[in-house]
C-alpha cells in the first residue's frame, strides 16, 4: 500500500468509530449486489523503489533523440528548454493547483495566464487571446466554430497540405454540426494556396470561414496567404501560425486574420511523445463572446489593488451548459506558464536569433541534401524558415527513414495520412532543421541520404 | 495562529523593464517582404533572475494541493506523487518524439499498452484509448463515436437526443451539443435519477444518456442497473462521465453498471497534477458496441512488439495532434503500478470513509439534503446563513483566510446555495479535523467579517463583475486604457 494513504494507528478505526461502523464495508450498502465485481486483476501493488525501477526499465526501451542526429519536428518541435523554466513549472503551488474559481487565492496562476494572453496577443496580433486550449489542432477545430458562430454558411475551406492529424480532428470538429470541409488545392510547383480557388468558393456565398496556415503543412512559406483577407471580405479567416515564426513574421492580425491559433509545445514543453501540449487562440475584439475556453481579465479588489480573475464567464459550459460556445473544462494552464517562462527568459531578441539561426541551417541542409540524385529537396520552390519537405523521387520514405536511423539519424516525418484507404500521396517528408543538429549532423545526414536513395529496392 | 498568504507587490512582467525602441527582427534571405516582421515582438528584456524571481513570487500567491487542504467538490484533489513528477522528466519520456519510429519508442507504447490494460480492467469496458486530452474532450469524443454508431445503424436523422440529469456537469450538454445532439435534463428526485421520469423522457430519440456515478450531490445511484435497462430497451447508450470514478474504484466499475462507454480523468482518480486548470489526460474507454469507433491509432502487441494501429475502418479518426498526453500517462501508470489491487480499492474505501466523515461533523453546521450515506462527496447548503445576511460565497471566501481553499459553491444548482465538499483518500484524520475546526471558526465569525472575508490573501474580494463589464484581456488592453487616461480632454470651443 503506497505510504500516499495515511495510516497512523489507529486512524481508521477512529473515523469508524465516529460513523458507528464497523468496517468501511458498510459505506457501499448503497452499491446493488448485482453490481459489484470481484478481484480487478491488476497485480499486486509495490514499494516506490520497485516503482521506478520498473518504469525506467520501461524508459531504457526508448531511445531519446538525443541518441540521434535529429532532424525530426513540424508542429511539434524538439527544442531546448532553458533550465529555469522547468524549475518555475515543477514549483508546487503552481502544478498542483486547480483551476482558478477562487481568484483571491490563485492570483499566482491568473497573473500568470493574463501574461500569456498577453504573450499570444502580442506575437499574434489579435485584440486578445484565452488562457489555452488542448493543442494547435483542437484550437484550430475551435476557430473553425466560432467562424460559424459569427458567420452564416455550411463550408469551411482549409489548405490541402494541412497535416492528415489536423484534418482529421477538424473534420471531427465539423461534424457535430453537420458542416462541410473543402480542401484548397495547391500549386505543385510552389505549393502555395490556389486563390482563384477560394474565391470562386467564397463567391458562391455558402462559405463560413477559411483557414491557412504559416508555416504551411509543408514547411514553406505562402506568399499568398496575407492576401486572402482581400478575398474574403466578411468571411472570417483563421491563420494557425508558429509562435517561434512570428517573432520573425508579421502578425497575421495585420493582414486581416480574424482567429489566430497555433501549437505552443515548441516554447519550454518538452516534446514527451506528444502530450501535454499547449493550443494557443486569440481572436478580435467583436468575436470575445464567441470566443471558447477560459480568459482571464484584470480588474481590482476591494480596496483598488489590481487583481486578476477568470472573466466572460457566460459563454463557458459550467454557466451556459448546452449552449456554451465550447465544453473546454480544464485547459492547459502550467503550459502557458511554461510558455510565457520560456518566451521570457529567451527574450524577444534571443527567439528571433533562434529563429533566425534555424533557418540559416535549414538553408544549410537543403543545400546540402540539394544535390542528390533522386531526391527533391526543398520540393517546393517557395521561402521557408527551420522545416521544409523533401520529395522521394524513387523508393519509400519509411524505407528511407530506416535507412537513416540504422546510421543514428531521424531524418524527418513522412506526410502522408497512414490510414489505409487513404488516398496515396507521394513520398515526402518534413525535415527539420533543429538546435541540436550543426554542420557535422547536416554532413552526416547528407552522406546517409545519398547511400538511402541509392539503395532503394534493396532490402534495407 | 492565524493564516497569511504571500503578498508581492509584484509589478507585471512588462513593467519590470522600460519598454525600449523595436528594431525590426533580422532579415532571413526568401522570406517575402509582405510577411515580414517590420517592429519586433513587444515584450520585455529582462535577466533570468529577473523571471525567475518574477514567477516565484507569484507561485508564492496561489494555493495548491502541496499548500493546503483542497475541498473542492468533484475535483477530486489528491495529493500528486512526487515520484511521478521525478519519473516524467527523465529523458527516455520527455526527449521523445510522437513522429519517432516506433522501434525507437518501444517503452512509450508499452507504458501506453499497459495503463490502457489496466484501466480495462477499472472500468470492466474492452478496449480503451488514451488519446483524449481532458475529461471533456473525452465526452466529446465518446459522443462523437455515439453519432457515428447511429450513423452506421442508419439512425442518427431520429436519434438526436441526449438526456441527462439536472446534476450533470456543465461539459455533458456542453459535449452534447458540440457533437451536434440537443439535450434533455431530466428532474432528479431525492439527488438521485427518478426512474420513472427516465422511463417517461427516453424513446426513439434518444441517442444517449449520460450519467456520472457517483452522482455530484455525492449519492450512488442504487437504481443503475434499471437505469441501464431503461435506456438499452430504447434503443440508447450509457455513458459514464468518470469525474467521481474516486469513490468505487474496485467496489463496481462502468462495464458491470451496464455503461457502453466511458471517459475518466487521469487528473483526479489517477493522481496526476491539474496545473492549475491543465493538463489533464482523458481515458476513452468503450465497450464492444462502440469500441471500433475509439479514435485512431491503437496501440497494439504485436508478437512481442508494440505498434501504433491506423487500420480501424469505423474509427472516428483523430481527435487531438499525436496520441494522447504521455506525460499524464506515465504520472498515472506509476500511480497504478504503486497502488495495485488492493492499494486501489483502498483508495476508494479511505475516500469514501473520508467523505463520511466529513459530512457527519459539518453536517452539524448546515444542513445536508438528501440521504445520509455519502460517497466521495457530499452538498451542504448555506441557505440557512442567509438569516444572518450572509452567503454561502462569503463562507467560502472566509474559509480562504483559514488556509485552506473553498469547496465547489453553487452547483448542483438543485441544493439552493450549495457546498460541495471532497477531501480525497490522501489527506489525513488530522487534517480532515483541521478543516472542521476552520469550518467551525468561519460559519461563527461575525457577518461583517464573512462579508468582508478574505482579508489574509494577496488580493481582497475581486470585483468580478467590472472584470466582465470592462474586460481588460491583456497587456495591449492596459496599454489602451492608460493611453486614454493620459489623453488630454478636449476643450471645448469657445461658444
Amino acid at each position: 500500500m503506497p505510504r500516499w494513504i495515511p495510516d497512523e494507528p489507529g486512524e481508521e478505526a477512529a473515523l469508524l468509530d465516529a460513523l458507528g461502523i464497523r468496517s468501511t464495508d458498510e459505506l457501499f450498502a448503497d452499491v446493488p449486489k448485482k453490481a459489484r465485481i470481484g478481484r480487478l486483476g491488476v497485480g499486486a501493488g509495490r514499494e516506490e523503489p520497485q516503482v521506478v525501477a520498473e518504469i525506467d526499465k520501461l524508459l531504457d526501451r526508448n531511445k531519446p533523440l538525443s541518441k540521434f542526429a535529429n532532424f525530426l519536428g513540424g508542429r511539434i518541435a524538439a527544442r531546448y528548454a532553458p533550465a529555469a523554466v522547468d524549475a518555475i513549472v515543477a514549483r508546487g503551488e503552481f502544478y498542483t493547483a486547480y483551476t482558478p474559481y477562487q481568484p483571491e487565492a490563485s492570483q499566482g496562476m491568473l497573473r500568470t495566464l493574463f501574461e500569456f494572453q498577453s504573450l499570444w496577443v502580442e506575437l499574434s496580433g489579435m485584440d486578445l487571446a484565452n488562457a489555452s486550449l488542448y493543442d494547435g489542432a483542437t484550437a484550430s477545430g475551435e476557430a473553425l466554430l466560432l467562424c460559424r458562430r459569427v458567420h452564416e454558411g455550411r463550408r469551411f475551406l482549409i489548405p490541402a497540405s494541412l497535416p492528415w492529424e489536423e484534418k482529421s480532428v477538424l473534420a471531427n470538429y465539423a461534424s457535430g454540426p453537420g458542416l462541410e470541409i473543402g480542401e484548397i488545392p495547391y500549386d505543385e510547383r510552389t505549393g502555395r494556396l490556389d486563390l482563384g480557388f477560394v474565391r470562386a468558393e467564397v463567391g458562391k456565398g455558402d462559405v463560413f470561414g477559411v483557414l491557412a496556415d504559416v508555416p504551411n503543412g509543408f514547411g514553406h512559406l505562402d506568399e499568398g496567404v496575407p492576401e486572402l483577407k482581400s478575398i474574403l471580405g466578411e468571411v472570417p479567416l483563421v491563420v494557425v501560425a508558429d509562435p517561434l515564426a512570428l517573432t520573425v513574421l508579421e502578425p497575421p492580425g495585420n493582414y486581416g486574420a480574424d482567429v489566430v491559433v497555433g501549437e505552443g509545445q515548441g516554447f519550454g514543453i518538452a516534446p514527451s511523445f506528444g502530450g501535454p501540449l499547449l493550443g494557443l487562440f486569440g481572436c478580435r475584439k467583436e468575436h470575445a463572446r464567441s470566443a471558447p475556453g477560459r480568459i482571464v481579465g484584470a480588474s481590482v479588489d476591494v480596496d483598488g489593488s489590481p487583481a486578476f480573475a477568470l472573466t466572460l464567464q457566460t459563454r463557458e459550459q459550467h454557466i451556459r451548459r448546452s449552449r456554451a460556445t465550447s465544453n473546454i473544462c480544464t485547459n492547459q494552464s502550467l503550459m502557458a506558464l511554461a510558455f510565457v517562462v520560456y518566451a521570457s527568459v529567451v527574450g524577444p531578441r534571443g527567439l528571433a536569433a533562434l529563429q533566425t539561426s534555424l533557418a540559416e541551417k535549414a538553408r544549410t541542409l537543403a543545400s546540402a541534401l540539394g544535390s542528390i540524385d533522386g531526391l527533391a529537396a526543398p520540393r517546393f520552390e517557395a521561402p521557408y524558415l527551420g522545416d521544409f519537405t523533401i520529395e522521394l523521387q524513387r523508393g519509400d520514405a519509411a524505407a528511407f527513414l530506416d535507412r537513416l536511423r540504422r546510421r543514428k539519424i531521424l531524418g524527418g516525418h513522412p506526410l502522408r495520412d497512414p490510414r489505409p484507404g487513404a488516398v496515396p500521396s507521394p513520398e515526402r517528408l518534413l525535415v527539420s532543421a533543429t538546435e541540436a543538429v550543426g554542420e557535422r549532423e547536416i554532413l552526416k545526414y547528407a552522406k546517409a541520404a545519398r547511400a538511402a536513395v541509392d539503395a532503394r529496392g534493396g532490402a534495407p | 495562529m492565524t493564516f497569511r498568504q504571500a503578498r508581492w507587490d509584484e509589478p507585471n512582467l512588462w513593467d519590470l523593464a522600460p519598454e525600449r525602441s523595436r528594431e525590426a527582427p533580422p532579415t532571413i534571405p526568401g522570406v517575402p517582404e509582405s510577411m515580414r516582421r517590420k517592429e519586433a515582438l513587444r515584450w520585455p528584456e529582462l535577466s533570468e533572475l529577473e523571471v525567475v524571481r518574477h514567477y516565484t513570487r507569484l507561485s508564492q500567491m496561489n494555493f495548491g494541493i502541496d499548500t493546503s487542504a483542497y475541498p473542492l467538490g468533484s475535483c477530486t484533489m489528491k495529493y500528486n506523487p512526487k515520484v511521478s513528477e521525478l519519473l516524467a522528466r527523465r529523458k527516455g519520456a520527455a526527449e521523445m518524439h510522437p513522429d519517432q519510429p516506433e522501434a525507437t519508442a518501444q517503452g512509450a507504447l508499452e507504458i501506453v499498452w499497459r495503463l490502457e490494460r489496466i484501466l480495462q480492467k477499472v472500468t470492466g469496458l474492452p478496449e480503451v484509448s488514451l488519446q483524449a486530452a481532458a475529461g471533456a474532450h473525452g465526452e466529446y469524443a465518446a459522443l462523437l463515436m455515439v453519432r457515428a454508431y447511429f450513423r452506421d445503424r442508419g439512425e442518427l436523422a431520429q436519434r438526436t437526443e441526449v438526456l441527462l440529469p439536472d446534476t450533470a456537469h456543465g461539459t455533458n450538454p456542453a459535449s452534447a451539443a458540440m457533437a451536434g445532439f440537443t439535450t434533455r435534463e431530466i428532474a432528479s428526485k431525492e439527488g438521485c435519477v427518478d426512474l420513472a421520469a427516465l422511463r417517461a423522457a427516453v424513446s426513439d430519440r434518444t441517442a444517449c444518456f449520460m450519467l456520472t456515478n457517483p452522482n455530484t450531490a455525492g449519492l450512488f445511484e442504487s437504481d443503475i442497473l434499471e437505469i441501464a435497462e431503461t435506456v438499452h430497451a430504447a434503443g440508447g447508450t450509457l455513458y459514464y462521465d468518470g469525474a467521481n470514478l474516486n469513490a468505487i474504484l474496485g467496489i463496481t466499475h462502468p462495464g458491470r453498471m451496464g455503461f457502453d462507454v466511458a471517459h475518466l480523468n487521469l487528473h483526479k482518480t489517477f493522481a496526476t497534477p491539474h496545473g492549475g486548470g491543465g493538463p489533464g489526460a482523458g481515458v476513452l474507454a468503450a465497450g464492444e458496441k462502440l469500441a471500433p469507433y475509439l479514435p485512431v491509432p491503437r496501440v497494439v502487441k504485436v508478437g512481442r512488439k508494440f505498434r501504433l494501429d491506423y487500420d480501424r475502418p469505423k474509427s472516428i479518426g483523430k481527435i487531438k495532434s499525436a496520441y494522447g498526453n504521455f506525460g499524464l500517462d506515465l504520472r498515472a501508470y506509476a500511480f497504478a503500478l504503486s497502488h495495485g489491487e488492493e492499494g486501489l480499492k483502498h483508495v476508494a474505501r479511505r475516500a469514501v470513509l473520508n467523505s463520511n466523515y466529513l459530512a457527519q461533523k459539518l453536517g452539524a453546521y448546515l444542513p445536508r439534503p438528501f440521504r445520509p450515506l455519502v460517497k466521495h462527496e457530499f452538498l451542504l447548503s448555506g441557505a440557512p446563513l442567509k438569516e444572518r445576511g450572509v452567503r454561502t460565497l462569503d463562507l467560502a471566501k472566509r474559509l480562504l483566510d483559514e488556509g485552506v481553499h473553498a469547496p465547489t459553491v453553487y452547483f448542483p444548482s438543485l441544493v439552493e446555495e450549495s457546498l460541495m465538499i471532497e477531501l480525497p483518500e490522501t489527506e489525513s484524520k488530522r487534517e480532515l479535523d483541521a478543516f472542521v475546526a476552520a469550518f467551525d471558526r468561519a460559519v461563527h465569525d461575525t457577518p461583517e467579517h464573512l462579508r468582508d472575508a478574505p482579508r489574509n490573501l494577496a488580493v481582497r474580494r475581486i470585483d468580478e463583475v467590472r472584470a466582465a463589464r470592462e474586460p481588460l484581456l491583456s497587456w495591449k488592453d492596459l496599454r489602451a486604457r492608460t493611453a486614454k487616461v493620459e489623453a488630454p480632454t478636449p476643450v471645448a470651443p469657445p461658444p
